[in-house]
């Protein structure tokens, strides 16, 4: 790609807006609730906007449109089973809990609900894998642009670390809210006219589904053993893997997310954010996956555009930016390049945020330096930020060892999301669940994870002990160590809670289903309302998956 | 508290001004693979969007 002055003068444009966004909340970031859970303050249609942002990473826009042009319409399963049943499902019913306990992490939810050790160990867990999600958003914006522009890669780590750094640092998490609408907006504007015109030039959907195999262009239809499909997966790993286990364990339990809507100015509002992000997910396979969809078409009807050789095959992750190459004269070129910028820094500025909050709150003020003044834990909440990017540039270098950026998340997110959902949904429905039961659960659940992977192989991968079984594909293998963690912590937890004695039920009001007063809502109108939000969002679910299965 | 609405309307009617400048000044700037005149087009939605974010504040702010 070759870029020209217009180009940068976007580029230096949005820089200086994101920057100056923070440079203008740096007043109103008083205390350490301000700059670490933005005081609970935030409209509800930041909120919303901020929650579906704040996911927007890497992963998202450059791995989805590569997943697209790899596997077809069957990634939008990222979108439609493995997002949005699960927002549903966290405002409808356990947004109350969140909120409603006044935690201010979710760590804190799980000290409050069950002990200290609990809340030590996800605390913990979550550091970690909110500094390798960060550093990874980091190395594959730094790869791409080493890549397509010939930038430098370390300058480009560094210039988006310290971009991210220096909004963070002066707004804290109400910053890094506020740029996140920002950026979703660029993303949504800056990526839309290239779904437009690379699927109107592949000949539309009907033309797409005309030059491609039938197991690229349906959803449900090729998922009966998995291999028929490209993915490698079938049915019931799908719908158990990724629809439940891993959709509900990120979106129902990954502070990342959640904090976005414990910023909300009330209960009805932190209810209603994930039923208002729903709707924009189901969008979003439109303007990343699309794409990668019609660069496949345009590549096998000689159409003048190529996706780049790789192998034996293609080079998927390029499919973005090719085709931004084909079809944005400079100008708009620009301004995909800065949605590109925007999306990795957003989901690099929700993870660092997220990580400073459950550093100072969880494990700094918890296990270091307890009663200390507020000041004192705003000045750490500042220096964690500091910390948390330049430990996010190390784990950067570290991602160069992974080739599949989507994959290796999905195996993070394996060994650690996926047990914890079935501790919350333990802990927030069964009163009987002890602190016990929970701290082994998760233990036993994270074990789980890490020995099938390591028994099991996938594309040469995993099965460091023993090959005890061959998966189709890294897809395939991630989502089973998914169904196994969960099965395992969910299993574990029952047993020992059962063995141990529980909390008394006067320590769990507001904590756990039927000890908890649900949120009145006489006098709301009905689109107010999470029950008629969540309902219309999947009736649209459902016309969704039908129109494409 | 910061409108947001300010910020981002102000900052895509710039982005949106800058595309449709940029459009005028090379109006047969096209890319390799379409004959749209892509510039336009999306400055004018920008613009517009940025307008009715504008808007929206202008109008909660007499509220």
């Amino acid at each position: 790609l070759h870029l020209t002055p217009v180009d940068y003068a976007i580029l230096i444009l949005y820089f200086a807006f994101v920057i100056g966004i923070g440079w203008r909340l740096r007043k109103s970031v008083t205390s350490s609730g301000e700059f670490l859970t933005a005081g609970h303050s935030v409209p509800v249609w930041i909120t919303s906007l901020a929650f579906l942002a704040a996911n927007l990473g890497a992963q998202e826009v450059v791995g989805m449109c590569a997943s697209g042009a790899k596997y077809g319409i069957m990634t939008s399963h990222f979108y439609w089973i493995g997002a949005v049943p699960a927002m549903l499902f966290v405002g409808v019913f356990m947004m109350p809990f969140y909120y409603g306990s006044r935690a201010r992490s979710v760590p804190e939810y799980l000290k409050l609900r069950f002990d200290e050790k609990t809340r030590g160990l996800n605390a913990i867990t979550f550091a970690v894998m909110t500094l390798f999600s960060s550093g990874i958003s980091m190395y594959a914006l730094a790869k791409m642009f080493n890549l397509v522009l010939g930038w430098n890669f370390n300058s480009s780590i560094l210039l988006s670390a310290a971009i991210v750094l220096a909004y963070t640092y002066l707004g804290g998490l109400t910053s890094a809210i506020y740029n996140e609408v920002l950026q979703f907006f660029l993303i949504v504007l800056g990526f839309s006219p290239l779904a437009i015109l690379s699927v109107r030039r592949a000949g539309g959907w009907s033309g797409i589904q005309q030059r491609l195999a039938p197991n690229m262009t349906h959803a449900w239809h090729y998922l009966h053993h998995a291999n028929e499909n490209p993915m490698g997966v079938e049915v019931f790993g799908l719908v158990a893997g990724l629809g439940f286990v891993l959709s509900f364990g990120y979106w129902c339990t990954d502070f990342l997310v959640i904090q976005r809507a414990m910023a909300a100015n009330s209960m009805s509002a932190a209810r209603r954010t994930p039923l208002l992000a729903a709707f924009p997910k189901m969008i979003m396979p439109f303007i990343v996956i699309l794409p990668g969809i019609a660069a496949l078409a345009l590549t096998q009807m000689g159409s003048g555009y190529a996706l780049p050789p790789k192998g034996n095959g293609y080079d998927y992750d390029q499919a973005l930016t090719t085709l931004m190459a084909q079809f944005y004269p400079n100008g708009m070129l620009g301004v995909g390049l800065t949605a590109l910028m925007a999306s990795f820094m957003s989901g690099m500025a929700g993870n660092v945020t997220a990580f400073n909050t459950v550093f100072t709150y969880d494990i700094y003020q918890s296990y270091i330096h307890p009663h200390a003044s507020d000041d004192h834990y705003l000045r750490v909440g500042r220096i964690t930020t500091v910390v948390g990017v330049a430990l996010s540039i190390a784990t950067a270098y570290l991602a160069t060892q992974f080739n599949d950026i989507m994959d290796f998340l999905q195996l993070v997110f394996g060994f650690v999301n996926a047990p914890l959902f079935a501790t919350f949904l333990l802990g927030m429905f069964w009163k009987r669940t002890t602190g016990h039961g929970a701290f082994w659960g998760l233990i036993a659940g994270t074990l789980g994870a890490a020995f099938t992977w390591m028994l099991t192989v996938a594309e040469g991968k995993g099965g460091t002990i023993a090959n005890l079984h061959d998966f189709p594909s890294q897809m395939a293998q991630n989502f089973w160590i998914a169904i196994i963690a969960w099965s395992t912590c969910m299993t574990v937890t029952i047993l020992i809670s059962l063995a141990t004695r529980p909390h008394p039920e006067t320590q769990l009001r507001g904590l756990v289903y039927g000890l908890t007063e649900t949120p009145h809502e006489q006098g709301v109108s009905w689109y107010r309302r999470p029950v008629p939000l969540a309902l219309i969002v999947a009736v649209a679910l459902i016309f969704l998956n039908l129109l494409f299965r | 508290m910061l409108d947001l609405r300010v910020p981002s309307g102000v900052f895509f009617a710039l982005t949106g001004a800058i595309l449709i400048v940029h459009s005028m000044i090379l109006p047969g700037l096209r890319a390799p693979m379409t004959d749209a005149n892509v510039n336009l087009y999306s400055g004018v939605v920008m613009l517009g969007f940025g307008a009715v974010l504008l808007g929206l504040a202008a109008r909660s702010r007499r509220a």
